[in-house]
């Protein structure tokens, strides 16, 4: 319904997603020492796939995707040190001077909470799709068992590419 | 060589499973394989006095390992299991017709049970033997339910399984309890034990041994498990799988010599199967049934003998083992030829096979002669030395158990020739139909077994040899005796002789007779109505706790919460808790009650959800009060998705929330103030005594030094508790995939009605 009736909120929309996007990457590295991290950086994401659900524009679909890459980032993540004779989930800190930058660190940790973002992403498209809500945008507010299917958010979020 | 031939079972497993049918019953001669290469093995070993043995720690800190053993005995074991086992490759090649279904999955069972048998008669410390010991359970599961859309077929390979594996617990707590007893867990190692935890441990591992064995009252599955292809039953029911508790007790009673239950409860077990399985051989008139009922008694013997315990009865019960497997196998071999090529395996039915299919003539007439002690043949000396043992025991077992197994001995010989002349006996041709022709594969696999039963008896200083070296192993002064090919005239002969012309009489009497009813029927029966009876009172207090109305669900966790909670009252000290560390939060807490109390008044679903967001809201402006900015970056972007998400949800439900029953409405609220009390308890009361400094301090200290990172909490999270945020993750997990699963079905079930509608 948004969708059709306010292209200000689909342009705002639009225009804020790389931004925000921005900010979920500063969120993820700023994690190291300041507040943020996997889980805000992956809620941020979710935060923009909502929005970006309600104005009817374009958004990833499959979860399970997102699940299987972040489950498997996080288990991997979490056994290899043992390859090294390390404990289960011990973390190696890595400190370079980097042109432009200056002293960057960063550390095993980094992957970790890529994984808890993919997961995170995953299950809010997860909760999205359990809602229905691609089609619940479009249909409004009606009794589910009369909604007829409507198509028109596809060939939208496709004129959207 | 063992870790080389156990994985030669596995590679072979794995790759017959591959083929996925694709080459029909030829599949089989890949599962032949490892069979027999570790025949071939096996049989370098037998009969050396020398032993091979391999292994390591498993999990060191309980003292369990994987240990194998290879010895003279347990090389005569893997002979039998290994050497019949490639031979039922054989025959099954022949037995299932070029365009049989699953041959794939077939032979991927039959190998990993074949390698699981192996390993079990290998096996070295009770450890390894349990485990191969439910292998074998698991794999006979799948293997009687070969078809697997026969409901007759899954009704007794449930109750082959759940019997068998009930046993396995037994023999679990057994094993923990021998282990305690024994100071050890290697079967090579084992002396006698005694006292109360023996005791314990003798009767659940015989009880163990009897549900693998079939021993009365746990033999009800064995018939059932007919229901498998007969190359499953001449394999797993005759020479193998059942002899599973047989080896289980030979290897370990010199441990239970001197533990008291051990002897009489063991000679109960045995009698009465051995007699009871004969009566019911007597009974049927399906060959195989027979047959199957024919094994439960010969099983009956075995443990009789082994439970005697005397050096002679061990020794005699080597013997009949290895000679029960070849003949035992041949003789299932034959009924399955007859029951493919004829149509029928009805006794009664049966006639003009002995010119139709005269070499399986022969075969049987070799084996049932074996199997009823009859020279010239292997079974002959094997009995011989089991009426030799049990004559020569004192006083009043010598009657009572002599008795009865001589008895026994007469109704094998009742069956064994009721059996050959149901089958053979009639010389006019088959009425209606003809037979079908001669399958190689299965004439060769049954006329080497019964070549084995001639030959065993030709070479039989060699037999004596093997059998007498496995022997001395449970009984080390069973090095005296031999199997003789003329014993002369003594008693043991004449009793015999005596045996098999009673047997002769009743089983000629008993050729036509067809009692098929009778109490042994409504034992299956009974088993199969207590697992249901289980089955249903499950369903039905699943039904009641998992009633699906989703407020009971959540009155229940609150209510138990409070439960929890009510402890910590105790706990609550008023002087030591303060009402704010500064003003603000004052002021944001009236925020959140207010929100709260809205929440629970407030009619339209849109306005309860911003209600809600606005706790969530004023809690992050309280986590600012108390200067945590981690906390307030989570729960804004938590609070932002939440809100967002209901009102998208919301879409699917009406405006307003329907109207409630005052009864509805109080629950409701005494739900909601039970947790609000339960937790403000709780907090209070953990708030009341703090213990030794903060752990900050600790984890700020070694936040940089640890994780390398100045935000302690997130590096609590990825690396002093990661293991906690490695937790939650796979608790996200969980929930995503319950949601997508839940939605899956649910639009499934969606597409299909809406199928049928139009």
């Amino acid at each position: 319904m948004i969708a059709r009736t306010s292209p200000i909120v689909r342009l705002a929309v639009r225009a804020v997603t790389p931004i925000a996007l921005l900010i979920a990457a500063f969120v993820l590295f700023a994690g190291h020492n300041q507040p943020g991290g996997g889980f805000a950086a992956g809620l941020l994401l979710g935060a923009v796939i909502v929005l970006r659900t309600v104005a009817g524009l374009q958004q990833p679909r499959h979860a399970a995707v997102f699940l299987a890459v972040g489950g498997v980032i996080v288990g991997l993540e979490a056994l290899a040190p043992m390859l090294w004779g390390q404990p289960l989930l011990d973390q190696v800190v890595v400190s370079r001077q980097v042109p432009l930058l200056g002293k960057v660190k960063t550390g095993s940790a980094l992957i970790f909470d890529l994984g808890v973002v993919a997961v995170v992403v995953g299950l809010v498209i997860a909760v999205l799709d359990g809602f229905g809500a691609a089609s619940l945008v479009d249909i409004g507010r009606r009794p589910i068992d009369d909604a007829p299917v409507d198509t028109s958010v596809d060939s939208d979020s496709r004129r959207n590419r | 060589m063992i870790w080389f031939l156990l994985s030669l079972f596995v590679v072979a497993a794995i790759a017959t499973a591959a083929t996925s049918g694709r080459l029909g019953r030829n599949v089989l001669w890949i599962a032949a394989v490892p069979m027999a290469a570790t025949a071939l093995w096996s049989l370098t070993i037998v009969g050396s006095v020398e032993a091979v043995s391999v292994g390591f720690d498993w999990v060191p800190g309980l003292d369990v390992s994987i240990l194998f053993r290879v010895d003279a005995l347990s090389a005569l074991l893997s002979l039998m299991v290994a050497g019949i086992g490639a031979l039922v490759c054989v025959y099954a090649a022949g037995y299932f017709s070029s365009s049989a279904a699953g041959m794939g999955r077939f032979a991927a069972t039959l190998v990993t049970f074949s390698g699981a048998m192996v390993g079990l008669v290998w096996a070295d410390s009770v450890w390894t033997l349990f485990l191969f010991w439910e292998l074998t359970s698991i794999t006979s599961f799948l293997l009687v339910g070969f078809k697997h859309t026969d409901p007759v077929a899954r009704t007794a390979a449930r109750r082959a399984l759940v019997i068998t594996a009930s046993g396995g617990l037994a023999l679990l707590a057994g094993f923990v309890l021998f282990v305690d007893a024994a100071g050890t867990a290697v079967l090579s190692d084992i002396s006698p034990i005694t006292g109360s935890t023996a005791t314990a441990a003798a009767i659940l591992i015989l009880v163990a041994a009897a549900t693998k064995s079939a021993q009365v009252p746990f033999h009800v599955w064995l018939p059932g498990a007919m229901a498998a292809p007969t190359p499953v039953s001449a394999y797993l029911h005759s020479a193998t799988m059942v002899k599973a508790g047989v080896i289980l007790v030979a290897v370990i009673a010199p441990a239970f010599q001197e533990t008291d239950v051990w002897k009489p409860l063991g000679l109960a077990f045995g009698i009465v199967t051995m007699i009871w399985g004969a009566i019911g051989a007597l009974r049927h008139v399906d060959a195989k049934l027979i047959l199957a009922w024919g094994t439960v008694s010969q099983l009956g013997l075995l443990i009789t003998l082994l439970a005697i315990g005397t050096p002679k009865a061990t020794f005699a019960a080597m013997a009949l083992l290895v000679a029960h497997a070849v003949f035992k196998a041949a003789l299932f071999m034959v009924v399955g030829e007859v029951d493919v090529r004829a149509g029928t395996r009805n006794i009664n039915e049966l006639s003009g096979l002995r010119r139709s299919m005269p070499i399986t003539f022969v075969v049987a007439l070799v084996s049932g002669l074996s199997m009823a002690g009859v020279p010239p043949l292997l079974g002959f000396p094997a009995k011989e030395a089991a009426i030799e043992a049990v004559l020569g025991l004192e006083g009043s077992e010598r009657l009572l158990v002599g008795g009865l197994v001589i008895g026994g001995a007469v109704l094998t010989v009742a069956y064994t020739t009721r059996l050959l002349f149901g089958m053979f006996g009639r010389s006019e041709p088959m009425p209606n139909r003809g037979v079908a022709p001669a399958r190689p594969a299965m004439v060769v696999a049954e006329v080497v077994l019964a070549f084995a039963s001639v030959v065993g008896f030709v070479a039989l200083g060699g037999v004596t040899q093997l059998v007498r070296s496995a022997a001395v192993l449970v009984a080390p002064k069973a090095e005296v005796y031999s199997l003789l090919r003329w014993p002369g005239l003594t008693t043991a002969f004449i009793t015999s002789m005596i045996v098999v012309v009673l047997g002769l009489v009743v089983g000629v009497a008993a050729v036509r007779r067809t009692v098929v009813s009778g109490p042994a029927a409504r034992g299956a029966a009974n088993v199969d109505a207590l697992i249901d009876g289980i089955g249903r009172a499950a369903r039905r207090v699943a039904g009641r706790v998992q009633h699906g109305s989703l407020p009971l669900y959540l009155a229940t966790t609150v209510v138990m919460v409070a439960l929890a909670s009510a402890a910590f009252v105790v706990e609550i000290d008023a002087d030591a808790l303060y009402w704010w560390d500064n003003r603000a939060e004052a002021v944001l807490v009236v925020m959140i009650v207010a929100a709260a109390v809205a929440a629970t008044t407030v009619g339209s679903r849109l306005g309860a959800a911003l209600v809600l967001g606005a706790v969530g809201f004023s809690v992050a402006g309280l986590f600012v009060a108390l200067g945590a900015p981690d906390l307030v970056l989570t729960q804004l972007l938590v609070e932002t998705v939440i809100v967002v998400g209901f009102v998208l949800g919301l879409g699917r439900l009406a405006t307003r929330f329907p109207a409630a029953t005052r009864l509805w409405l109080t629950g409701r609220i005494v739900v909601s103030l039970l947790i609000g009390a339960a937790i403000a308890v709780a907090l209070a009361g953990a708030a009341s005594s703090p213990s030794g400094e903060p752990p900050v301090i600790d984890l700020a200290a070694s936040a940089v030094a640890d994780g390398g990172g100045n935000n302690v909490v997130n590096v609590i999270l990825t690396d002093t508790r990661a293991l906690d945020t490695l937790g939650e993750v796979v608790v996200l997990l969980t929930v995503a995939v319950g949601i997508l699963t839940l939605t899956r079905t649910r639009s499934k079930r969606r597409d299909r009605s809406s199928e049928t509608a139009t």
